[in-house]
């Protein structure tokens, strides 16, 4: 799609790799300034591992909290690189293509930081590896397969290492870039990185062809990772409000819409802070946005099913659960705020065009967008164990320590740093893809009009 | 040879006065940390054998009813197969078994127990040092991080195999755990005979001829959970003279 | 050379613009002899089928209590609710995505939107024949609410049908226009008065374009709202004690995964029989397209099911064993095994192959085991819930009894089979069976220019 002018090669190179070899002030000061908060979440972290888990607010019933709420949502955000770059890529959409590496990135720093989570959060991380290492560690004992939480690592894992081949075959060609551009240590580093690529026309072919059977084959895995981590709740037969049948797509769609919100702050935040308005274009944000309403849609579905089933079996701890999600205070603010801020308010305001093609409202709709998805993952995981089954006596609330919130904020900071120092090492908008999409464009004439058309290469 | 055992309790709730020995007697038992205000406060107190109060009727024909619950030792325990690590398991004596040295505390296991009788140690145990030398040597003192529950006295049961099965030869009967101390502290400290203790598998065990009255039941029977704790209802003669009526 | 003629096979012929209107209507107005004999084969296996449902009625009556007996009628009248309803879709949702191949399905899926007439039908005795709220989980809540739930079941199919036929007609009145202006027999001439007022003037040309998009939304959002509460009502609230949050998604899934299927025959079987020069509207480029469609829903299918089945397995609750036993492993094992087998394993295990995508009996293949998969899963589902007699207790306790098909039965599937074939093939004479419109469009947009060493096909986006 063509908003854009075309730009020769030599400058779509220096565009790109400002990130890389520029080093303004402001840049490290940022690093700076999340590193702060990443130390103190670390900080944090030690305090609680050397402690005990009564630092947080966690207690009988509520034994899972915040922690198993930040799981689930960066879980979620990991869903956005999959969608796009995956999805897009196989129905040969054109408007994917500065979306796709800061998706695909994203996705990855999002796993590693929410792989953190459940680690921290169990009551004896030094002895963690008994749960996530398929080895008999004592006496002839694997972890159990029947367990959900066992079900979790393999699932990850295996996202996490497809997403990694995935991002590095497509930086290939761009770590050839900056091979040719560097000299002395940094050349010989992005060098053996790069794999000795030489822009041959049978490298290309074996690197698209890499990127087509991976973008196919990570769709089950994307499917399937969110979808066991749903399994973590519906499993429990004893919590009625998590054994519903739905939790898996709703989970995944669910992920699905805050990943992809995610990406469009992330890349309006890349937009402004390396100049790239040439690349990241309104018709891109404007594409995603119309994407974003009807994942939105299908999400408003499954969320209305699972409301609406919840109350359809009449039972009494689920119809509590109900009730004290929706009335009571302050879960009904944390309610109310969750469904205006994901959908509300978002969705019809996607439905114009301006909010589309408003870099503003863009941000500001996706920020809130994840704001409630946060929420909605609380408001699944607590209230239900806070009135769990008919012991009413045992009920209770869950409010989060002073540790919990660092230790979650720090996680932001985190996904935020970590997405900063990729972009000092590696181009965040894949400059061969960019390319690809100059060469392959046209124009047609319709009656007085002149429209944007794409050369079908197959 | 000895017969398999399936130990089982019977709760009649008709006796229960909901004095709390058995809660105490268990704490005492079983190492747990004296539960101060703050732990009821933050709802981090363990009580592995609890009484759940429940108020019936209005002023002033109120009623207090009792009934104590404690794990229930389920046939299909719902906490086991969402363990990672195998640290809760269902051995051969029908005994859910928690395995402290094995457990890495991701507390599934107490969010899937529907009886909530599972508990989390939160913080390290501090035990007042006069106290100290009244932990029991058979009890493992858990550290935090790691869930327990109730272990119908295991160290009791394996006492009294070990000693009247293993080293006598004998049988293990009702009066022979009964006079060994061998049946779980809540047992032997209930002063009405409200708990029963025996070997299911034993048709002259007082918990089988105990779990045949009319009047039995089990906690939660829908979800399936299959349960070795039988209670028996409690008869209220109020309620009954209603009956008639009607 | 050979580069030419790989991008032959898949984007068809080179259509040229002035002829579209010509070859299409060609044959819209002849109804040759092999047409009209099958007319009249399919009118009697239907009117068979309606003796059938008569005598069954006279049998039993239609009343609450007699619904053990009409199991199959209810999946059958499902499945074409399923099929026939979710068919336009496939014209609505890809139009909303822009892409050019989708042109030749239109017209076809939205045909079906007639078949919807035959459903308002079925469902009346079926709807009469739901016993009462009072006792039992529905999703309505209460039977305080007057007319629930028949009245707003019915209502909510009549307005879904009454959507689709406007889909049709807007879509379908330029075409009609066309083809009546394009040909001089008698029928042309008693239908110019009709179409006069059809000028294709900018202005009803957007008044048509927004009408489609708006319908289109509207029909699929009624849709799926039919589709969950019809299964609620049909299935899940007959059976105590069942509670299945996704078993309404899944549902719709599979009414979307049949309705593609149907265009998908449909379209094989109008370029295969249809006349010769109208071959060339259906390149294999659609087919491979849809296939790759087809196989993720397939996929999605075994993921819903999967969803559903391991979150019911796992816990052990009986009443949950009990349902999985009723529906999939014990009384209704081998529908289950054939609905599994035809909607999901034969599809993927073929779809993943690249030269089966890639062709146009391929995934015509994959629609037939797609029609039998969902009628297998239609049975599996509404048999045992019309079977249960019982259904105002706390939960389902034991396994029912598998409740085999009979003579009647068997007529009543062949009539209303036949029904839905014969109404198609009357409406494929109102409405021209490719879209004249559409395609025009589409050719707008189309050029083939050279580029690098070939001639390639440039494909502009409609804004």
């Amino acid at each position: 799609m063509q908003e854009g002018r075309i730009l020769s090669a030599k400058r779509i190179n220096n565009d790109l790799l400002r990130g890389v070899f520029e080093n303004p002030l402001r840049y490290w000061l940022i690093i700076g300034f999340l590193a702060i908060f990443v130390l103190g979440a670390m900080g944090a972290a030690g305090y609680m591992i050397n402690r005990g888990l009564g630092v947080t607010g966690l207690n009988r019933p509520v034994y899972w909290g915040f922690f198993i709420t930040n799981f689930v949502f960066w879980i979620g955000i990991s869903h956005a690189g999959v969608m796009l770059s995956a999805i897009l890529r196989l129905s040969k959409a054109e408007w994917r293509r500065p979306a796709t590496r800061a998706a695909e990135v994203l996705t990855i720093f999002s796993l590693l930081t929410a792989v953190m989570m459940p680690l921290i959060h169990a009551g004896r991380p030094w002895r963690v590896i008994y749960w996530v290492f398929p080895y008999d560690f004592s006496r002839g004992i694997w972890p159990d397969v029947r367990s959900a939480l066992v079900w979790d690592p393999s699932a990850i894992n295996t996202y996490l290492t497809s997403s990694i081949l995935f991002v590095f075959v497509a930086l290939i060609p761009d770590i050839a870039v900056i091979r040719d551009r560097t000299t002395g240590i940094r050349r010989k580093i992005y060098g053996v990185l790069s794999l000795g690529w030489r822009g041959s026309t049978r490298q290309w072919k074996f690197q698209a062809i890499a990127g087509i059977l991976l973008s196919a084959l990570i769709l089950p895995v994307f499917v399937s990772v969110h979808s066991i981590v749903s399994w973590d709740f519906a499993m429990a037969i004893s919590v009625k409000s998590w054994h519903s049948t739905i939790f898996a797509p709703y989970f995944v769609i669910g992920a699905v819409l805050s990943g992809v919100s995610g990406v469009v702050t992330v890349m309006i935040f890349m937009r402004w802070i390396f100049g790239w308005e040439e690349y990241i274009r309104k018709e891109h944000i404007e594409s995603l946005a119309k994407l974003l309403v009807v994942i939105a849609l299908g999400w408003f579905y499954f969320f209305a099913m699972e409301l609406i089933f919840g109350i359809y079996g009449q039972e009494g701890d689920e119809l509590a659960t109900k009730h004290m999600q929706m009335f009571e205070p302050p879960w009904v603010w944390f309610f109310i705020t969750f469904i205006v801020c994901s959908f509300c308010i978002p969705v019809p305001m996607w439905l114009f065009s301006g909010v589309r093609r408003s870099m503003f409202w863009m941000v500001v709709t996706t920020i809130l967008v994840n704001i409630g998805m946060w929420l909605e993952r609380f408001i699944i995981i607590v209230p239900a164990l806070a009135r769990k089954q008919v012991f009413s006596g045992t009920w209770y609330t869950y409010a989060p320590s002073a540790v919990e919130i660092t230790i979650v904020a720090g996680t932001f900071a985190m996904v935020l740093l970590l997405f900063l120092l990729f972009a000092k090492l590696f181009p965040l908008i894949p400059i061969f893809d960019i390319k690809e999409g100059q060469v392959l464009r046209d124009e047609i004439q319709v009656g007085r009009r002149k429209v944007p058309a794409v050369i079908r290469e197959d | 040879m000895a017969i398999q055992h399936k130990w089982g309790m019977v709760i009649d709730i008709d006796r229960c006065t909901g004095c709390q020995a058995c809660v105490i007697a268990c704490q005492a038992e079983n190492n747990i940390p004296v539960n101060e205000k703050v732990d009821f406060l933050s709802r981090r107190a363990k009580q592995w054998i609890r009484i759940d109060r429940f108020w019936e009727g209005e002023y002033p024909n109120i009623k207090a009813r009792f009934i104590p619950v404690l794990c229930q030792h389920c046939e299909n325990a719902p906490c086991e197969p969402v363990c990672p690590v195998f640290a809760t398991y269902h051995n051969n004596e029908g005994l859910n078994v928690q395995v402290y040295n094995r457990c890495v505390g991701t507390r599934y296991c107490a969010n899937n127990c529907p009886y909530q009788v599972r508990f989390f140690n939160f913080f390290d145990p501090k035990f007042p040092e006069s106290l100290k030398n009244q932990l029991n040597p058979d009890v493992t003192v858990r550290s935090r991080g790691i869930m327990e529950k109730c272990t119908f006295c295991i160290q009791r049961i394996r006492r009294a195999e070990r000693i009247i099965e293993g080293k006598e030869g004998r049988v293990l009967t009702d009066d022979t755990m009964r006079n060994g101390n061998y049946n779980p502290a809540c047992v032997s400290a209930c002063p009405t005979e409200t708990l029963t203790f025996g070997d299911l598998n034993n048709p002259n065990s007082q918990v089988v001829k105990k779990s045949k009255n009319h009047r039995n039941y089990k906690l939660l029977e829908n979800l399936g959970t299959g349960p070795n704790v039988i209670y028996l209802k409690k008869v209220d003669a109020h309620y009954q003279k209603e009956e008639h009526h009607a | 050379m050979l580069r030419e003629a790989i991008k032959l096979s898949v984007h068809g012929e080179e259509i040229d613009p002035k002829a579209v209107a010509s070859e299409i209507s060609k044959g819209f107005f002849d109804l040759g002899l092999v047409y009209k004999s099958t007319l009249w084969i399919l009118l009697i296996i239907f009117l068979i089928g309606v003796v059938a449902f008569t005598l069954k009625a006279l049998d039993g009556g239609i009343q609450p209590n007699e619904r053990y007996n009409w199991g199959y009628f209810s999946a059958i009248s499902a499945f074409v609710l399923m099929g026939a309803g979710s068919a336009p879709l496939v014209a609505t949702a890809l139009r909303l995505t822009k892409n050019h191949w989708r042109r030749p399905f239109s017209r076809i899926a939205e045909l079906y939107s007639l078949v919807g007439i035959l459903v308002v039908f079925l469902y009346i005795p079926l709807l009469i024949m739901l016993p009462p709220i009072e006792g039992r989980k529905t999703i309505w809540f209460t039977d305080q609410f007057p007319g629930v739930p028949v009245w707003w079941d019915f209502l909510g199919i009549l307005f879904l049908v009454i959507n689709g036929i406007a889909l049709l007609v807007i879509s379908g009145i330029p075409d009609l226009a066309q083809a009546v202006y394009q040909s001089n027999g008698k029928k042309s001439t008693f239908l110019k008065p009709m179409v006069r007022w059809w000028k294709g003037s900018q202005h009803q040309w957007n008044i048509h374009r927004l009408s489609l998009i708006s319908l289109g939304a509207t029909y699929f959002l009624l849709l799926i709202l039919m589709q969950s509460l019809i299964n609620v009502d049909f299935v899940m609230s007959l059976i105590p004690g069942w509670k299945d949050a996704i078993m309404p998604a899944h549902i719709a899934l599979t009414g979307i995964q049949t309705g593609i299927a149907l265009v998908v025959l449909t379209a094989f079987l109008t370029k295969t029989f249809g006349n010769q020069e109208t071959k060339k509207y259906f390149p294999m480029e659609s087919f491979w397209s849809i296939s790759k469609i087809m196989l993720a829903l397939s996929l999605l299918w075994a993921y819903f099911w999967f969803a559903a089945f391991m979150t019911l397995w796992y816990g052990r609750m009986p009443v949950e064993q009990t349902i999985l036993k009723t529906f999939m492993f014990e009384a209704y094992r081998w529908p289950f095994l054939l609905n599994v087998f035809f909607s999901f394993l034969l599809p993927f295990l073929l779809l993943i192959w690249n030269p089966v995508r890639k062709s146009i009996l391929g995934p015509t293949f994959v629609a037939v085991s797609v029609l039998f998969g969902a009628f297998f899963m239609t049975v599996r589902l509404y048999v045992p819930a019309f079977g249960l007699k019982d259904v105002v207790g706390h939960e389902l306790m034991f396994v029912p009894e598998a409740i085999g098909p009979d003579l009647l039965d068997a007529a009543i599937i062949f009539g209303v089979l036949s029904g839905v074939i014969l109404i198609y093939m009357l409406a494929a004479k109102i409405f021209p069976m490719i879209s004249i419109w559409e395609f025009k469009e589409g050719l707008l947009y189309q050029r083939v220019r050279p580029f690098m060493r070939g001639n390639f096909l440039v494909v502009g986006r409609p804004e």
